[in-house]
């Protein structure tokens, strides 16, 4: 499939603003969940970057930046995952395993963009030193402008060479490949589950896990409500939850309101 | 020398800093990362978003010196909730503190903010409101990703123009305010992420087996029919037996009982003979054939618990995580190997 010098150019302009925004900005644009629709957009076909969005975004919903580790780059990973599925006609599944190996590229590329930033703060001790604001402020223009532009760079690049060379690489993949290629896309989620669950489990919270898993089986089999089902179950969750805090708050409150630190946890 | 005092020249407490400066800091902050780092992580990007309150706050331009200078240092925080410890901060700055207490202060607010931060955006927030707008767009919904937006954006402005101007007017009484119930909040949140995490593992987990067992073998009669003189047909009666007796072939039982049973298309038929008329008979007769019988693993398994695979491989995934220290790459890794291994074989619905 063949794009248009306007089609490549936005793809760079998405890419150049989801780069800055995944760590600046509003810190949501860059969720593929919304570069998957502005992808299929661009490229004529939402539905797919709709679908293929909404899948990534499943994955990544527990690869966020918690506790400031770098996730394999959603932005990279996003992106390709639309283009991929749209040019090359992929299932959005197996078009968000093909993704992968360009998000751990985005990954190394962040870490490497962290890295070379570090110098620049002895310029940013001599601005602070000789009371420039103006020198600070055009850092971190400048940082941000180069990040989007690497960025933008080489997701064009990906996407130039995926979209005429990627086709002959689909042909050759057989059948049980590309199967599995989706049934792993599909698993992918079940990652950014499981990391969501280390970040917040305790041993004492598996109980409200299986009371999430059960709650949900029992409302997902009921037809007029499976639209609606996660958030009624949030409903659910809110109520366990603000239960709970009342109840930890007003234990607290009792035994000493300005005791702060002190805390036994049970 | 700016960088080693530890007073500032002019001690004179500022004025209060305007509506219009605050709004500024907190649209800048937005930007905390845009130069984000290993070295100082977010120090240049925090020192960029609290410039307009320092910048009215120092007039004297060596305390500007002084204080642009201690605030370049090392500097890592949740960026959402940063506008609270720039409040916060800017209270001391305005009040002339002493700088070790500022650093103190604004060090201090680093580690629990970031904890707080994650419970309430990453694990809550989130998790949620993807699990509801991704399932709208996977079903091709363009209110999906839109939603997701407004709302996303809407709490984040709220808590950034909120904290900034909370945490500034409380001063630094604000870290008491937060901190008495922050450990409750942290673990409530969480509740509701766990809950939440257990809900999606239902909602959004579609992985099934599509392994068949064999089950021992089932024997039934499949019908066929020719056309024959009609002396032949008594031939027809019983063409074949078994060791146990039992007809494999042919119109009657071994009790002389004719026998049923299905033809090509599955309709049941009986056996018999029909006298054309003109010397031929057209003659149903029956053949014993032995299928395979299989059990659906799927539907064994949801009898059990359904989503059980869903369950498993998140359980599987907790424990490497948790107990094996895996990474997510190497957890992505695996279900790649699990997804293209059971592709091969054939096992993945």
């Amino acid at each position: 499939m063949e794009y248009s010098v306007i089609q490549v150019a936005l793809v760079f302009i998405v890419t150049f603003v989801a780069a800055i925004d995944q760590f600046s900005f509003l810190e949501s644009l860059y969720q593929p969940i919304v570069t998957g629709m502005v992808i299929g957009l661009i490229l004529g076909d939402v539905q797919t970057g709709l679908i293929v969005g909404g899948t990534y975004q499943l994955m990544t919903i527990g690869n966020m930046p918690i506790g400031g580790a770098q996730p394999p780059n959603a932005v990279v990973g996003g992106i390709m995952a639309a283009t991929l599925a749209i040019s090359l006609d992929l299932d959005p599944n197996a078009a968000v395993a093909m993704a992968i190996p360009f998000s751990l590229l985005g990954q190394y590329g962040v870490t490497l963009i962290f890295t070379i930033m570090s110098p620049l703060m002895s310029k940013c001790d001599q601005y602070a030193a000789d009371a420039n604001p103006k020198g600070i402020e055009h850092i971190n223009y400048l940082a941000m402008a180069l990040l989007g532009l690497i960025f933008g760079v080489v997701v064009t690049l990906f996407f130039i060479g995926g979209a005429t060379m990627g086709q002959a690489v689909v042909d050759a993949i057989p059948a049980w490949l590309s199967g599995g290629l989706s049934a792993a896309g599909g698993m992918m989620r079940f990652v950014g589950f499981a990391i969501l669950l280390k970040f917040m489990m305790s041993r004492d919270m598996w109980g409200f896990y299986f009371m999430g898993f059960g709650l949900a089986l029992v409302v997902s089999n009921i037809t007029a409500l499976a639209t609606p089902a996660l958030l009624i179950l949030a409903f659910i969750g809110f109520g366990i939850a603000f239960w709970d805090f009342q109840q930890q708050t007003e234990l607290k409150g009792a035994v000493a309101i300005e005791d702060g630190g002190e805390e036994d946890g049970i | 020398m700016a960088s080693n005092a530890t007073t500032y020249k002019n001690l004179t407490p500022a004025a209060d800093l305007d509506q219009a400066t605050l709004n500024k800091m907190a649209w800048r902050s937005c930007f905390l990362q845009g130069s984000f780092n290993y070295e100082r992580m977010q120090a240049a990007g925090w020192l960029y978003s609290i410039l307009p309150g320092l910048e009215k706050i120092h007039t004297d331009k060596d305390d500007l010196a002084t204080s642009m200078t201690h605030n370049m240092e090392f500097f890592n925080i949740h960026p959402f909730l940063v506008t609270f410890a720039m409040g916060i901060c800017l209270s001391l700055e305005q009040k002339k503190a002493d700088i070790p207490t500022i650093r103190a202060v604004r060090v201090s607010l680093m580690g629990p903010l970031g904890g707080i931060g994650d419970a309430l955006f990453w694990m809550t927030l989130v998790p949620i409101l993807a699990g509801i707008t991704s399932q709208m767009a996977i079903a091709g919904n363009p209110a999906g990703p839109i939603i997701f937006l407004v709302v996303f954006n809407v709490i984040q402005f709220a808590i950034r123009f909120g904290l900034m101007n909370w945490s500034y007017k409380m001063g630094t009484q604000a870290i008491d305010s937060l901190m008495g119930s922050m450990q409750a909040f942290t673990r409530a949140a969480s509740i509701l992420g766990v809950f939440v995490v257990g809900c999606l593992t239902v909602n959004m987990g579609g992985t099934q087996i599509a392994l068949t067992l064999p089950n021992g073998t089932t024997e039934s009669y499949v019908a066929h029919t020719c056309v024959v003189d009609t002396d032949d047909v008594a031939d027809f009666e019983i063409i074949a037996t078994n060791d146990e007796g039992t007809t494999t072939s042919g119109m009657v039982d071994a009790e002389g009982n004719a026998l049923s049973g299905t033809d090509a298309s599955g309709a049941a038929v009986e056996a018999g003979a029909v006298d054309l008329g003109n010397g031929k008979s057209e003659v149903t007769y029956m053949e014993l054939v032995t299928t395979p019988v299989t059990v659906d693993f799927a539907s064994i398994l949801d009898s059990i618990c359904p989503k059980l695979i869903p369950l498993a491989l998140v359980m599987l995934l907790y424990y490497l995580f948790a107990k094996h220290n895996f990474t997510p790459m190497k957890g992505i890794v695996l279900m790649l190997v699990l997804g293209i291994v059971g592709g091969f074989f054939g096992i993945w619905a």
